[in-house]
């Protein structure tokens, strides 16, 4: 028996932690931080080669900190690995381009794209792994813990308590793995209050806290305004509803964010309805609150609905709906990123969403070249969870279908892509190849960047029709599935007739004839709401849109 | 259909407008898509051309009553009125004193006078209203439909007005220069064309109506267009009951002196209102005004006049 060496230290990361407060003194009134002294307090406690996270989400920024930390002495700080969910800002690439930062593990760049492509040609950028937001997560707790996390918060109290408000998103994933493993929280918020409306995160694991000049950034990224659903996008949400949901009586879902989805959320009401699904599908949800779901919402369709962060705009009529969306008990949405991409996961029957490029394996990719984008949430919650153990009747139908009537052991999520065939003039949606593939190697990567492995696709929806992926028997079937709803593309002309109405004979392809759909009737009349203003007048004057969304 | 949603009067097609405005069945065009009467001038300039030029004319039964009834298409060329648009138009009125029709529906969805046609156009406009004044002499209600895509403006959003009835729907415009005319001309500072609250509460059906210049606001709704527009045609008991032809009776001094007294009242607001906020701020409404629905904003407004 070795006795423990009696010389090892074991709360290194402790004092460090103690020796970074200690030097932060004198920039810090007891935990509040004055606006003009953050660029100094962070110079004064990061240390070359931190692992720091900045909170970038999908929606809220902390802004006011990343630009505090752009400002930073490129002398003084250095080097630093940033691990974060969302490039998004301007000043999160200053970062690199001035060497404050020169590793990066993230998950989403879209509005930052172009100029992190730049910075990976120009070896400016060192980029771990592109993840989904859950292994990113996953990985603060095991490999990538931040030594300090910077983030945003809506308000704080004295003793610097934290109100998140309602784009909690990822704050909470992010502050467990900082504060519980020595590290340091600096928090900005936009308002100091002497009596919050409820404690999001206790002050026992804030370190700082600053009140940022002007409120934190949040986009309205999920706002689609109803007057741009086409009729084509109507009949595809026609048959989503007849041929998937009425199918499999899907109960349990998410959304992607697009306009094909949003057809389908302004249809329930009306062609849903009249087709008596109410109360049978689409029922429970993991996702944002879509202004395009208040009709549904109205209806009765929807009954629950828990989400990643949430809208400019809703925050009203959510707070209206106790009984719908996941409220605290001031009345005011918690939402949670982390939580939701789980429930996604493992918890929902089905994920619809559209995409870019799809080959003929049925991989999908949003990549186009010139730009790393990254993935985000869809992958999570598009792909089959092996793992998942607990049966419904939808997991349990698409299940059987793949087993083909051999022994079935598990289920299968419906995981389903909806796309025009061509997504603009001259971009045909189906390819030979995917652009992934150029892109992984102009970029030096592993793999192509993959939105939705092919494996794990049940159902393409096009205005062609339907094709159902786990009825195919072999690569060859499944690559005509694909081919013969691929319309008039070059991958689409270059379908074998004969095998394509085998497979519709089957029905494996359905056309909406095959499915009593009458092309005729799929009209935006249709439609629940055809314009913002209609979505205001359904949530009875509840949503407030923001100013680009308003005619009036 | 399989659902008793309404149909929009904005996003429907010229056709799909007259459908749903007359009694079923009861429409026979003239000049229609196969006779292939198009322009010779957008030929000329090899510019694609359409079947029915645009517009569509014939009559029909509204409510049983025989209707002279057309429509513009804002899909083609913004509903722009060329020669032979023009002359579609201006030969529908005339035929209406032909056929004694009971009322002329006129769907105006236009831009103006077609660029292309410049002058052509231009006399165009000048003998649709010369055929509007004829018809209205003759006893015979013209109403204006105003709920398309590109409103009524330029010369057609002067015939509009000329109309014994306008009837809007909110998402519907009505003005004479249009929003990118005026800015093009007088610069973004004047008139942000991209700002579409600004466009809609300068130009939009809610303001039309409080001016006084529309009849009655609606939904938008071709059911509802029909039934208002049956209502305005019953509205003119008999024949010769136009408000026209009012002004021509003896009680025309009235209906003159209320005209002015209209006028006297919109000159006498604050040279300073540039928007319709102002205006209802001015007549002591709120931000409520923006989500009245038409119904609603109608009464509204009629308990204001009274």
């Amino acid at each position: 028996m070795n006795a423990p060496q009696p010389h090892r230290v074991w709360n290194q990361e402790a004092q460090r932690r103690q020796a970074r407060l200690q030097r932060s003194v004198p920039f810090a009134h007891g935990k509040e931080v004055a606006p003009a002294d953050m660029v100094s307090l962070l110079e004064a406690l990061l240390e070359p080669g931190d692992r720091v996270c900045l909170e970038g989400n999908n929606q809220k920024q902390a802004d006011f900190l990343s630009e505090s930390l752009a400002a930073c002495s490129p002398q003084r700080v250095h080097d630093l690995h940033l691990v974060q969910s969302v490039l998004a800002l301007p000043s999160h690439m200053e970062l690199f381009e001035k060497g404050i930062a020169r590793r990066l593990d993230f998950s989403f760049a879209g509005p930052q794209a172009h100029r992190l492509a730049r910075l990976v040609q120009s070896h400016s950028i060192e980029i771990g792994a592109i993840h989904t937001y859950l292994e990113l997560f996953g990985r603060y707790f095991i490999d990538l813990t931040p030594q300090v996390c910077l983030i945003a918060a809506q308000a704080a109290d004295a003793e610097g308590n934290l109100y998140l408000g309602s784009n909690t998103e990822d704050t909470p994933v992010i502050v467990e793995a900082t504060a519980f493993k020595s590290g340091i929280v600096i928090a900005q918020v936009n308002e100091r209050v002497d009596r919050l409306p409820r404690v999001d995160i206790p002050a026992g694991w804030v370190d700082f806290f600053v009140v940022a000049p002007t409120s934190n950034h949040i986009e309205p990224l999920f706002t689609r305004d109803p007057r741009h659903i086409t009729e084509i996008q109507v009949l595809m949400a026609m048959m989503a509803i007849k041929g998937i949901y009425a199918e499999y009586g899907v109960e349990r879902l998410n959304h992607g964010i697009g306009f094909d989805t949003a057809a389908i959320e302004l249809l329930l009401p009306t062609y849903g309805a009249s087709l008596g699904l109410k109360g049978k599908v689409a029922r429970h949800w993991a996702l944002n609150p879509h202004p395009t779901l208040i009709p549904a919402i109205e209806a009765g369709f929807v009954e629950r609905v828990h989400s990643f962060g949430s809208e400019v705009g809703m925050e009203a009529y959510v707070a209206a709906r106790p009984d719908v969306f996941f409220t605290g008990a001031d009345g005011s949405l918690r939402s949670n990123r982390a939580f939701c991409q789980t429930a996604g996961l493992y918890a929902c029957d089905m994920f619809i969403g559209s995409t870019l490029q799809m080959d003929l394996a049925g991989n999908s990719s949003t990549a186009t070249l010139g730009r790393i984008t990254g993935f985000g949430g869809a992958p999570n919650m598009g792909s089959d969870a092996r793992g998942r153990r607990h049966a419904s009747p939808a997991w349990l139908k698409a299940g059987r279908e793949r087993s083909g009537g051999g022994t079935q052991v598990r289920g299968q999520k419906l995981v389903v892509q909806t796309v025009e065939t061509w997504h603009e003039p001259h971009h045909p949606t189906f390819v030979e190849r995917l652009d992934a593939w150029q892109l992984m190697e102009d970029m030096g990567m592993a793999l192509p960047p993959i939105m939705i492995y092919g494996d794990d696709v049940s159902h393409v929806v096009t205005e062609e029709g339907i094709a159902n992926l786990l009825l195919c028997r072999s690569p060859e079937e499944r690559e005509q599935a694909i081919r013969g709803v691929a319309g008039y593309t070059p991958v689409g002309r270059a379908r074998d007739r004969t095998l394509v109405e085998n497979l519709r004979d089957r029905g494996v392809i359905r056309r909406p004839e095959d499915m009593g759909i009458d092309v005729r009737d799929a009209t935006r009349d249709l439609l629940a709401a055809r314009s913002i203003k209609d979505l205001v007048r359904a949530s009875g004057g509840l949503y407030q849109p923001p100013k680009q969304f308003r005619n009036w | 259909m399989m659902t008793s949603a309404p149909q929009s009067f904005r996003e429907a097609s010229a056709r799909l407008r007259v459908q749903g405005l007359l009694d079923a069945g009861s429409f026979t065009e003239w000049l229609g898509p196969a006779r292939r009467i198009t322009s010779p001038h957008l030929a000329a300039l090899d510019a694609p051309v359409s079947f029915d030029d645009g517009v569509v004319v014939g009559q029909g039964l509204l409510e049983a009553q025989l209707v002279v009834v057309i429509a513009q298409e804002g899909l083609f060329n913004g509903g722009a009125v060329g020669e032979v648009h023009g002359a579609k138009i201006r030969g529908a009125l005339l035929r209406a004193i032909e056929v004694r029709a009971r009322a002329v529906l006129l769907c105006v969805d236009s831009g103006g006078v077609r660029l292309h046609e410049a002058n052509a156009g231009l006399i165009a406009i000048s003998e649709i209203m010369r055929a509007l004044f004829a018809a209205q002499a003759a006893g015979i209600p013209v109403i204006a439909l105003v709920g398309g895509t590109c409103g009524a403006f330029g010369g057609m959003g002067i015939v509009a007005r000329l109309c014994d009835a306008l009837l809007i729907s909110e998402e519907g415009r009505l003005g004479l220069s249009g929003p990118e005319v005026i800015e093009t001309v007088k610069g973004v500072e004047e008139f942000d064309s991209r700002d579409r609250a600004l466009v809609w509460r300068i130009t939009g059906g809610k303001i039309r109506r409080t001016l006084g210049e529309a009849t009655l606001l609606l939904d938008d709704d071709i059911a509802a267009f029909r039934a208002a527009a049956a209502k305005e045609m019953m509205g003119s008991k008999t024949m010769g009951d136009s408000p026209r032809q009012r002004g021509l009776s003896p009680d025309a001094l009235q209906t003159l002196e209320a005209a002015q007294r209209h006028l006297e009242a919109r000159a006498a607001l604050d040279p300073g209102i540039r928007d319709g906020q102002q205006v209802w701020q001015h007549m002591g409404l709120g931000e409520e005004v923006a989500l009245m629905d038409p119904a609603e904003f109608n009464r509204c407004l009629e308990a204001r006049e009274r």
